[in-house]
Protein backbone atom coordinates (compact mmCIF):
# COMPACT_ATOMS: atom_id res chain seq x y z
CA UNK A 1 0.00 0.00 0.00
CA UNK A 2 2.46 2.33 1.12
CA UNK A 3 4.46 1.46 -2.21
CA UNK A 4 1.55 2.34 -4.19
CA UNK A 5 1.29 5.78 -2.41
CA UNK A 6 4.56 6.60 -2.62
CA UNK A 7 6.41 4.92 -5.68
CA UNK A 8 10.22 4.43 -5.22
CA UNK A 9 11.72 7.19 -7.81
CA UNK A 10 13.35 4.36 -9.53
CA UNK A 11 9.51 2.96 -11.00
CA UNK A 12 8.52 6.66 -11.66
CA UNK A 13 12.15 6.89 -13.91
CA UNK A 14 11.57 3.39 -15.23
CA UNK A 15 7.60 3.68 -15.97
CA UNK A 16 8.94 7.16 -17.67
CA UNK A 17 11.42 6.00 -19.66
CA UNK A 18 9.64 2.63 -20.90
CA UNK A 19 6.75 4.72 -21.95
CA UNK A 20 9.00 7.31 -23.89
CA UNK A 21 10.53 4.54 -25.42
CA UNK A 22 7.32 2.93 -26.19
CA UNK A 23 6.19 5.87 -27.52
CA UNK A 24 2.39 6.69 -25.64
CA UNK A 25 3.69 10.11 -24.02
CA UNK A 26 2.14 13.49 -25.31
CA UNK A 27 4.46 15.70 -27.23
CA UNK A 28 5.00 17.86 -24.27
CA UNK A 29 5.86 14.87 -21.98
CA UNK A 30 8.31 13.75 -24.61
CA UNK A 31 10.16 17.24 -24.79
CA UNK A 32 9.94 17.32 -21.09
CA UNK A 33 11.75 13.31 -21.27
CA UNK A 34 14.27 14.94 -24.06
CA UNK A 35 14.80 17.85 -22.02
CA UNK A 36 15.89 15.79 -19.00
CA UNK A 37 18.21 13.09 -20.44
CA UNK A 38 21.38 14.47 -20.82
CA UNK A 39 21.38 16.03 -16.98
CA UNK A 40 19.49 12.81 -15.56
CA UNK A 41 22.06 9.70 -15.76
CA UNK A 42 19.90 7.74 -14.23
CA UNK A 43 16.99 8.95 -16.44
CA UNK A 44 19.59 7.63 -19.71
CA UNK A 45 20.06 4.65 -18.24
CA UNK A 46 16.90 3.40 -18.06
CA UNK A 47 16.13 4.72 -21.34
CA UNK A 48 18.87 2.55 -23.13
CA UNK A 49 18.31 -0.47 -20.94
CA UNK A 50 14.33 -0.08 -22.81
CA UNK A 51 15.62 1.08 -26.29
CA UNK A 52 17.84 -2.58 -26.05
CA UNK A 53 14.51 -4.67 -24.69
CA UNK A 54 12.02 -3.53 -26.90
CA UNK A 55 13.86 -2.89 -30.35
CA UNK A 56 13.29 -6.75 -31.24
CA UNK A 57 9.45 -5.81 -31.77
CA UNK A 58 11.14 -3.28 -35.02
CA UNK A 59 11.27 -6.86 -36.59
CA UNK A 60 7.26 -6.55 -36.68
CA UNK A 61 7.38 -4.07 -39.19
CA UNK A 62 7.19 -5.15 -42.73
CA UNK A 63 9.71 -3.59 -44.87
CA UNK A 64 8.98 -0.65 -47.43
CA UNK A 65 11.09 -0.06 -49.89
CA UNK A 66 11.85 3.64 -50.18
CA UNK A 67 11.21 5.59 -53.43
CA UNK A 68 14.19 5.89 -55.35
CA UNK A 69 14.37 9.91 -54.97
CA UNK A 70 14.81 9.41 -51.27
CA UNK A 71 18.75 9.02 -50.96
CA UNK A 72 20.02 11.82 -53.73
CA UNK A 73 17.62 14.18 -51.08
CA UNK A 74 19.10 12.83 -48.23
CA UNK A 75 22.42 13.22 -49.46
CA UNK A 76 21.90 16.60 -51.25
CA UNK A 77 21.21 17.51 -47.51
CA UNK A 78 23.55 15.99 -45.92
CA UNK A 79 26.22 17.55 -48.56
CA UNK A 80 26.89 20.68 -46.91
CA UNK A 81 27.43 19.41 -43.51
CA UNK A 82 29.70 16.98 -44.60
CA UNK A 83 32.83 19.25 -43.61
CA UNK A 84 31.02 19.78 -40.01
CA UNK A 85 31.35 16.57 -38.42
CA UNK A 86 35.26 15.97 -39.76
CA UNK A 87 36.53 19.54 -39.08
CA UNK A 88 35.15 19.22 -35.39
CA UNK A 89 36.44 16.50 -34.58
CA UNK A 90 39.54 16.13 -36.68
CA UNK A 91 42.27 15.12 -34.77
CA UNK A 92 40.98 12.87 -32.91
CA UNK A 93 38.56 9.98 -32.17
CA UNK A 94 35.10 11.79 -32.42
CA UNK A 95 34.18 11.34 -28.86
CA UNK A 96 35.82 9.68 -25.97
CA UNK A 97 33.28 7.99 -23.64
CA UNK A 98 33.29 9.86 -20.69
CA UNK A 99 32.32 13.24 -22.77
CA UNK A 100 29.57 11.80 -24.33
CA UNK A 101 26.50 12.85 -22.87
CA UNK A 102 23.67 12.26 -24.61
CA UNK A 103 22.81 9.47 -26.52
CA UNK A 104 19.47 8.86 -28.14
CA UNK A 105 18.47 12.50 -28.22
CA UNK A 106 19.34 15.35 -29.75
CA UNK A 107 21.60 17.32 -27.93
CA UNK A 108 22.70 20.50 -29.42
CA UNK A 109 19.72 22.25 -29.31
CA UNK A 110 19.84 21.85 -25.39
CA UNK A 111 23.08 22.55 -24.82
CA UNK A 112 23.07 25.75 -26.50
CA UNK A 113 19.52 26.43 -24.96
CA UNK A 114 20.50 25.35 -21.46
CA UNK A 115 23.48 27.82 -21.55
CA UNK A 116 21.22 30.75 -22.78
CA UNK A 117 19.17 30.30 -19.60
CA UNK A 118 15.59 30.32 -21.65
CA UNK A 119 12.54 28.89 -20.69
CA UNK A 120 13.20 25.59 -22.57
CA UNK A 121 10.69 23.69 -22.16
CA UNK A 122 8.45 25.98 -23.46
CA UNK A 123 10.52 26.57 -26.44
CA UNK A 124 11.09 22.71 -27.33
CA UNK A 125 7.19 22.45 -27.18
CA UNK A 126 7.14 25.29 -29.56
CA UNK A 127 9.60 23.50 -31.92
CA UNK A 128 7.46 19.88 -31.45
CA UNK A 129 4.72 21.32 -32.32
CA UNK A 130 5.65 23.38 -35.13
CA UNK A 131 7.43 20.68 -36.81
CA UNK A 132 3.73 20.29 -38.44
CA UNK A 133 4.93 22.59 -40.70
CA UNK A 134 8.86 22.26 -41.32
CA UNK A 135 9.31 18.85 -43.15
CA UNK A 136 12.12 18.34 -44.76
CA UNK A 137 15.79 19.39 -45.34
CA UNK A 138 17.45 21.30 -43.01
CA UNK A 139 15.38 23.27 -40.59
CA UNK A 140 16.70 25.95 -38.18
CA UNK A 141 15.30 27.90 -34.92
CA UNK A 142 15.57 31.24 -33.77
CA UNK A 143 14.61 32.04 -30.13
CA UNK A 144 14.15 35.79 -30.39
CA UNK A 145 14.61 37.74 -26.59
CA UNK A 146 14.19 40.90 -25.57
CA UNK A 147 17.49 42.73 -25.64
CA UNK A 148 17.44 43.95 -22.01
CA UNK A 149 16.51 40.99 -19.74
CA UNK A 150 16.79 37.98 -22.23
CA UNK A 151 13.62 36.94 -22.04
CA UNK A 152 12.26 34.68 -24.99
CA UNK A 153 9.06 36.33 -26.68
CA UNK A 154 8.97 34.73 -30.24
CA UNK A 155 10.28 31.57 -32.02
CA UNK A 156 11.11 31.32 -35.41
CA UNK A 157 11.47 27.99 -37.56
CA UNK A 158 11.95 27.56 -40.58
CA UNK A 159 12.11 24.58 -43.08
CA UNK A 160 14.56 25.07 -46.21
CA UNK A 161 12.90 22.57 -48.23
CA UNK A 162 14.85 20.52 -51.21
CA UNK A 163 14.53 21.67 -54.75
CA UNK A 164 10.87 21.35 -56.18
CA UNK A 165 9.70 20.54 -52.77
CA UNK A 166 6.62 23.68 -52.95
CA UNK A 167 6.96 26.79 -50.86
CA UNK A 168 9.79 27.92 -48.61
CA UNK A 169 8.33 29.43 -44.86
CA UNK A 170 9.26 30.60 -42.24
CA UNK A 171 7.32 30.40 -39.36
CA UNK A 172 6.99 33.42 -36.64
CA UNK A 173 5.50 31.97 -33.25
CA UNK A 174 4.58 34.18 -30.29
CA UNK A 175 5.54 32.67 -26.91
CA UNK A 176 3.26 35.37 -25.08
CA UNK A 177 1.12 38.67 -26.13
CA UNK A 178 3.59 41.72 -26.48
CA UNK A 179 2.12 45.04 -25.87
CA UNK A 180 2.88 47.58 -28.61
CA UNK A 181 1.54 51.33 -27.87
CA UNK A 182 -0.60 52.91 -29.68
CA UNK A 183 -0.04 54.18 -33.41
CA UNK A 184 3.14 51.69 -33.47
CA UNK A 185 3.58 48.33 -35.15
CA UNK A 186 6.01 45.46 -34.65
CA UNK A 187 7.89 45.06 -37.98
CA UNK A 188 9.85 42.05 -38.57
CA UNK A 189 13.48 41.68 -40.26
CA UNK A 190 16.31 39.36 -41.47
CA UNK A 191 19.74 39.55 -42.19
CA UNK A 192 22.21 37.16 -43.62
CA UNK A 193 26.34 37.77 -42.33
CA UNK A 194 27.05 38.69 -45.71
CA UNK A 195 23.91 40.91 -47.06
CA UNK A 196 24.32 44.35 -47.21
CA UNK A 197 21.48 45.33 -45.30
CA UNK A 198 18.07 43.67 -43.42
CA UNK A 199 15.20 42.67 -45.37
CA UNK A 200 11.48 43.49 -44.03
CA UNK A 201 9.68 40.58 -43.83
CA UNK A 202 6.14 42.52 -42.85
CA UNK A 203 4.30 43.71 -39.81
CA UNK A 204 3.48 41.39 -37.12
CA UNK A 205 0.59 41.26 -34.94
CA UNK A 206 1.25 40.55 -30.95
CA UNK A 207 -0.13 37.27 -29.80
CA UNK A 208 -0.47 36.06 -33.41
CA UNK A 209 1.88 33.61 -35.12
CA UNK A 210 2.62 34.46 -38.85
CA UNK A 211 3.96 32.54 -41.98
CA UNK A 212 6.09 34.11 -44.42
CA UNK A 213 7.25 33.01 -48.01
CA UNK A 214 10.93 32.94 -48.30
CA UNK A 215 11.52 32.52 -51.63
CA UNK A 216 12.94 35.37 -52.85
CA UNK A 217 15.48 35.37 -50.15
CA UNK A 218 19.03 33.73 -50.06
CA UNK A 219 19.04 30.30 -48.37
CA UNK A 220 18.59 30.48 -44.41
CA UNK A 221 22.07 29.98 -42.95
CA UNK A 222 23.28 29.34 -39.66
CA UNK A 223 23.96 32.66 -37.75
CA UNK A 224 21.37 34.58 -39.59
CA UNK A 225 19.80 37.49 -37.97
CA UNK A 226 16.17 38.07 -36.92
CA UNK A 227 14.94 40.96 -35.27
CA UNK A 228 11.47 42.43 -34.40
CA UNK A 229 11.37 46.24 -34.52
CA UNK A 230 8.95 49.05 -33.07
CA UNK A 231 7.93 50.81 -35.83
CA UNK A 232 5.10 53.72 -37.37
CA UNK A 233 2.11 51.80 -37.87
CA UNK A 234 2.65 51.00 -41.08
CA UNK A 235 6.14 50.23 -40.66
CA UNK A 236 9.42 51.11 -41.67
CA UNK A 237 9.27 54.19 -44.40
CA UNK A 238 12.46 53.28 -45.27
CA UNK A 239 14.38 49.77 -46.42
CA UNK A 240 15.74 49.03 -42.75
CA UNK A 241 14.29 49.08 -39.13
CA UNK A 242 14.01 52.48 -37.80
CA UNK A 243 12.77 51.96 -34.12
CA UNK A 244 14.17 50.05 -31.27
CA UNK A 245 14.65 46.44 -31.13
CA UNK A 246 12.05 44.70 -29.29
CA UNK A 247 13.03 41.20 -29.80
CA UNK A 248 16.22 39.68 -31.65
CA UNK A 249 18.42 36.41 -32.04
CA UNK A 250 20.43 33.98 -34.58
CA UNK A 251 19.50 30.81 -36.80
CA UNK A 252 20.38 27.82 -35.14
CA UNK A 253 20.58 24.86 -37.12
CA UNK A 254 18.42 21.44 -35.46
CA UNK A 255 17.65 18.84 -35.81
CA UNK B 1 17.87 -10.68 -45.71
CA UNK B 2 16.06 -10.85 -42.55
CA UNK B 3 17.38 -7.29 -40.38
CA UNK B 4 18.51 -9.85 -37.72
CA UNK B 5 20.32 -11.51 -40.58
CA UNK B 6 21.80 -7.92 -41.46
CA UNK B 7 23.47 -7.37 -37.93
CA UNK B 8 25.84 -10.13 -38.35
CA UNK B 9 28.27 -9.20 -41.44
CA UNK B 10 27.85 -5.59 -41.56
CA UNK B 11 29.72 -3.18 -38.87
CA UNK B 12 27.14 -0.83 -37.97
CA UNK B 13 29.74 0.73 -35.38
CA UNK B 14 32.41 0.96 -37.86
CA UNK B 15 29.69 2.60 -40.24
CA UNK B 16 28.98 5.74 -37.39
CA UNK B 17 32.18 5.81 -36.78
CA UNK B 18 33.06 6.73 -40.21
CA UNK B 19 30.25 9.23 -40.50
CA UNK B 20 31.14 10.69 -37.57
CA UNK B 21 34.57 11.49 -39.47
CA UNK B 22 32.47 13.09 -42.52
CA UNK B 23 32.18 9.77 -44.59
CA UNK B 24 28.95 9.89 -46.39
CA UNK B 25 29.84 6.45 -48.39
CA UNK B 26 29.49 5.11 -44.89
CA UNK B 27 26.23 6.82 -44.54
CA UNK B 28 25.62 5.36 -47.69
CA UNK B 29 25.78 2.03 -46.40
CA UNK B 30 23.98 2.34 -43.43
CA UNK B 31 21.09 3.44 -46.20
CA UNK B 32 21.94 0.77 -48.24
CA UNK B 33 21.40 -2.21 -46.07
CA UNK B 34 18.65 -1.02 -43.40
CA UNK B 35 16.65 1.53 -45.42
CA UNK B 36 13.53 -0.83 -46.41
CA UNK B 37 12.93 -1.92 -42.89
CA UNK B 38 13.64 1.22 -41.20
CA UNK B 39 10.95 2.95 -43.30
CA UNK B 40 8.98 -0.36 -42.43
CA UNK B 41 9.28 0.86 -39.03
CA UNK B 42 8.84 5.01 -39.65
CA UNK B 43 5.73 3.52 -42.03
CA UNK B 44 4.20 1.52 -39.54
CA UNK B 45 3.96 4.77 -36.85
CA UNK B 46 3.24 7.94 -39.06
CA UNK B 47 0.90 5.54 -41.85
CA UNK B 48 1.46 7.20 -44.52
CA UNK B 49 4.30 6.96 -47.23
CA UNK B 50 5.16 10.46 -48.43
CA UNK B 51 5.57 11.04 -44.31
CA UNK B 52 7.45 8.19 -43.39
CA UNK B 53 9.84 9.22 -46.50
CA UNK B 54 10.11 12.71 -44.93
CA UNK B 55 10.79 11.40 -41.38
CA UNK B 56 13.35 8.84 -42.81
CA UNK B 57 15.08 11.48 -44.38
CA UNK B 58 14.98 13.58 -41.45
CA UNK B 59 16.75 10.62 -39.01
CA UNK B 60 19.16 10.25 -41.84
CA UNK B 61 20.27 13.68 -41.59
CA UNK B 62 20.00 13.61 -38.12
CA UNK B 63 21.94 10.16 -38.16
CA UNK B 64 24.89 11.70 -40.05
CA UNK B 65 25.13 14.99 -37.45
CA UNK B 66 24.96 12.95 -34.43
CA UNK B 67 27.27 10.07 -35.29
CA UNK B 68 29.91 11.33 -33.07
CA UNK B 69 27.60 11.28 -30.15
CA UNK B 70 27.33 7.56 -30.44
CA UNK B 71 28.33 5.81 -27.01
CA UNK B 72 29.02 1.87 -28.20
CA UNK B 73 28.98 1.27 -24.04
CA UNK B 74 25.37 2.20 -24.16
CA UNK B 75 23.78 0.15 -26.76
CA UNK B 76 23.96 -1.50 -29.78
CA UNK B 77 25.21 1.04 -33.23
CA UNK B 78 22.13 -0.91 -34.74
CA UNK B 79 19.77 -0.07 -32.07
CA UNK B 80 21.07 3.50 -32.17
CA UNK B 81 20.00 3.78 -35.45
CA UNK B 82 16.15 2.43 -35.19
CA UNK B 83 16.15 4.81 -31.90
CA UNK B 84 16.70 7.72 -33.95
CA UNK B 85 14.17 6.80 -36.58
CA UNK B 86 11.49 5.79 -34.21
CA UNK B 87 11.72 9.04 -32.16
CA UNK B 88 11.48 11.14 -35.02
CA UNK B 89 8.79 9.30 -36.19
CA UNK B 90 7.05 9.28 -33.11
CA UNK B 91 7.90 13.14 -32.63
CA UNK B 92 6.09 13.88 -35.87
CA UNK B 93 3.33 11.15 -35.18
CA UNK B 94 2.89 13.38 -31.48
CA UNK B 95 2.71 16.19 -33.00
CA UNK B 96 0.39 15.87 -35.84
CA UNK B 97 -2.71 14.32 -34.44
CA UNK B 98 -4.12 12.09 -36.82
CA UNK B 99 -8.03 11.28 -37.46
CA UNK B 100 -8.16 7.27 -37.55
CA UNK B 101 -10.87 6.33 -38.93
CA UNK B 102 -12.55 3.53 -37.33
CA UNK B 103 -12.43 1.06 -40.18
CA UNK B 104 -8.80 1.53 -40.02
CA UNK B 105 -8.45 0.45 -35.89
CA UNK B 106 -10.14 -2.92 -36.44
CA UNK B 107 -8.96 -3.68 -39.02
CA UNK B 108 -5.11 -2.60 -37.93
CA UNK B 109 -5.78 -3.94 -34.48
CA UNK B 110 -6.58 -7.58 -36.33
CA UNK B 111 -3.96 -7.08 -38.16
CA UNK B 112 -1.74 -6.54 -35.11
CA UNK B 113 -2.91 -9.76 -33.76
CA UNK B 114 -2.74 -11.42 -36.72
CA UNK B 115 1.23 -10.48 -37.21
CA UNK B 116 2.23 -11.51 -33.36
CA UNK B 117 0.61 -14.62 -33.88
CA UNK B 118 2.01 -15.72 -37.21
CA UNK B 119 5.20 -14.40 -35.64
CA UNK B 120 4.86 -16.65 -32.60
CA UNK B 121 4.12 -20.09 -34.80
CA UNK B 122 6.61 -19.29 -37.42
CA UNK B 123 8.45 -22.61 -37.15
CA UNK B 124 11.04 -21.33 -40.23
CA UNK B 125 11.58 -17.81 -39.08
CA UNK B 126 14.40 -18.99 -36.70
CA UNK B 127 16.20 -15.90 -36.76
CA UNK B 128 13.15 -13.66 -36.07
CA UNK B 129 12.73 -15.29 -32.79
CA UNK B 130 16.02 -15.16 -31.71
CA UNK B 131 16.24 -11.76 -32.70
CA UNK B 132 13.42 -11.10 -30.35
CA UNK B 133 15.06 -13.40 -27.70
CA UNK B 134 14.13 -12.95 -24.50
CA UNK B 135 11.22 -10.44 -25.21
CA UNK B 136 9.52 -12.70 -27.05
CA UNK B 137 9.09 -15.34 -23.62
CA UNK B 138 8.26 -12.71 -21.72
CA UNK B 139 5.51 -10.82 -24.26
CA UNK B 140 4.13 -14.49 -24.15
CA UNK B 141 3.58 -14.18 -20.55
CA UNK B 142 1.98 -11.15 -20.01
CA UNK B 143 -1.97 -11.10 -20.71
CA UNK B 144 -3.05 -11.03 -24.27
CA UNK B 145 -4.63 -7.42 -23.62
CA UNK B 146 -1.25 -6.08 -22.33
CA UNK B 147 0.61 -7.55 -24.70
CA UNK B 148 -1.44 -5.78 -27.44
CA UNK B 149 -1.54 -2.65 -26.56
CA UNK B 150 2.69 -2.88 -25.94
CA UNK B 151 2.45 -3.75 -29.44
CA UNK B 152 0.26 -1.36 -30.65
CA UNK B 153 2.43 1.55 -29.01
CA UNK B 154 5.74 0.57 -30.30
CA UNK B 155 5.05 -0.74 -33.35
CA UNK B 156 1.85 1.04 -34.26
CA UNK B 157 3.05 4.31 -32.60
CA UNK B 158 -0.72 4.54 -31.06
CA UNK B 159 -1.39 6.84 -28.12
CA UNK B 160 -3.51 5.80 -25.46
CA UNK B 161 -6.23 7.02 -26.30
CA UNK B 162 -5.38 5.18 -29.90
CA UNK B 163 -5.32 1.78 -28.17
CA UNK B 164 -8.81 1.87 -26.13
CA UNK B 165 -10.57 3.27 -29.35
CA UNK B 166 -8.78 0.58 -31.60
CA UNK B 167 -9.12 -2.67 -28.66
CA UNK B 168 -12.68 -0.92 -27.04
CA UNK B 169 -11.08 -0.92 -23.57
CA UNK B 170 -11.42 2.20 -21.89
CA UNK B 171 -8.71 4.66 -21.34
CA UNK B 172 -7.75 4.05 -18.21
CA UNK B 173 -7.60 0.31 -18.39
CA UNK B 174 -5.13 0.97 -20.96
CA UNK B 175 -2.71 2.72 -18.87
CA UNK B 176 -2.88 0.90 -15.95
CA UNK B 177 -1.78 -2.26 -19.06
CA UNK B 178 0.61 -0.65 -20.20
CA UNK B 179 2.11 0.16 -16.74
CA UNK B 180 1.71 -3.45 -15.67
CA UNK B 181 2.72 -4.71 -18.27
CA UNK B 182 6.19 -2.67 -18.91
CA UNK B 183 6.40 -3.89 -14.95
CA UNK B 184 6.53 -7.35 -15.62
CA UNK B 185 8.72 -7.04 -18.73
CA UNK B 186 11.28 -5.42 -17.19
CA UNK B 187 11.32 -8.35 -14.47
CA UNK B 188 10.85 -11.19 -16.71
CA UNK B 189 13.83 -9.58 -19.02
CA UNK B 190 16.06 -8.67 -15.85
Amino acid sequence: MTETMNPRPDDDIQSLAGEYVLGTLSVVERADVEKRLPGDAALRSAVDAWEERLHPLVALAPPAEPSRALWPRIERSVAPLSSAPAASTAPQRPVAPEQRTGWWNSLQLWRGLAGSGFAAAAVLAAVLVTRSFAPAGPQYMVVLVAPADKAPGWVVQTAARPAGGGTQQLSLIPLGNTPVPEGRSLQFWTKGNDWRGPVSLGLVTPGRSIRVPIEQLPPLEADQLFELTLEPANGSPIDRPTGPIQFIGRAVKVL
Amino acid sequence: MSPSQASEDFDYEAALFACAQGDRQALARIYQRESRYLLGVALRIVRQRQYAEDVLHDAFVSIWQRAMTFDATRGAARGWIYSVVRHAALNWVRSNSRDVQVDEEATSALQDGMALDAHAERSDAGEVRVSLGRLDTCLEQLEDGRRECIVLAYVDGCSHGEIAARTGNPLGTVKAWIQRGMRSLRECMA
